[in-house]
């Protein structure tokens, strides 16, 4: 309950004020250039994306192959070896 | 499950989150760092109506379906419709704010190639949104 609310207060209070503190500064900005940075922020964040994918599906496939019935290190669960649900 | 390791798993979320921690301190970053617009920028109003668009600079110099600026310099566009929603876009320089009725939207940019760069509308506006198009001309200094 209360590390639900925490959550709730976290997202609608403390994270919009860090936000506001932090980012909304009047100090002027400098010269840049914008292709360069938004660029490299996608290609910075697709590596961390094709990471992520690399994981989880690679991940996936070796649960699927580790656990597949045929696999010869495959052990019937206890449940299956006693045929008792 | 007595006996039942899993620090793998906890291996597994500590890596996906720490990854997604990066992406979002990294995005809010970079969007913090271009939203700073230079204290010297000049502003250029832009003002989208079907199916044009028109520029103001600060001299008062209006252009239509043209935008003459200087190689190295900052501007401040200052957009907005007097119609429907449109989306002021400069592929090349990677320039993208919605025109909206009622309100003024900011984006800065400082072109640093000389040349010619399609300015298009990206949201759909109507029957010749297709065709919403205008012409950014960066020029060098003096030219």
């Amino acid at each position: 309950m209360m590390i639900g609310l925490g959550i709730v207060l976290g997202l609608l209070v403390v994270l919009p004020s860090i936000q506001y503190v932090l980012a909304a500064g009047d100090e002027p900005g400098e010269y840049l250039d914008r292709r360069i940075e938004i660029w490299g922020l996608f290609y910075r964040l697709m590596i961390v994306a094709f990471t992520i994918g690399t994981i989880v599906s690679g991940t996936i496939v070796w649960l699927v192959l580790r656990f597949r019935e045929s696999n010869p290190k495959a052990k019937p669960t206890e449940y299956e070896a006693s045929g008792k649900w | 499950m007595s006996g039942h390791s899993n620090w793998p798993e906890w291996v597994y979320i500590g890596v996906v989150v720490a990854l997604l921690c990066y992406v979002g301190a990294e995005a809010w970053n970079i969007e913090r760092i271009v939203e700073h617009v230079p204290a010297d920028a000049e502003v250029i109003k832009v003002t989208g109506q079907q199916w044009l668009w028109t520029f103001e600079h600060e001299d008062g110099t209006k252009e239509i379906g043209e935008l003459h600026v200087e190689k190295g310099k900052a501007y401040k566009f200052e957009v907005t419709s007097k119609d429907v929603i449109h989306s002021f876009n400069i592929h090349d320089y990677v320039v993208l704010m919605d025109a909206v009725p009622g309100r003024i939207n900011t984006v800065w940019f400082s072109p640093g190639d000389a040349g010619e760069f399609p300015i298009q509308c990206r949201e759909y506006c109507g029957l010749i949104h297709y065709n919403m198009r205008a012409t950014l001309f960066v020029e060098d200094k003096g030219a």
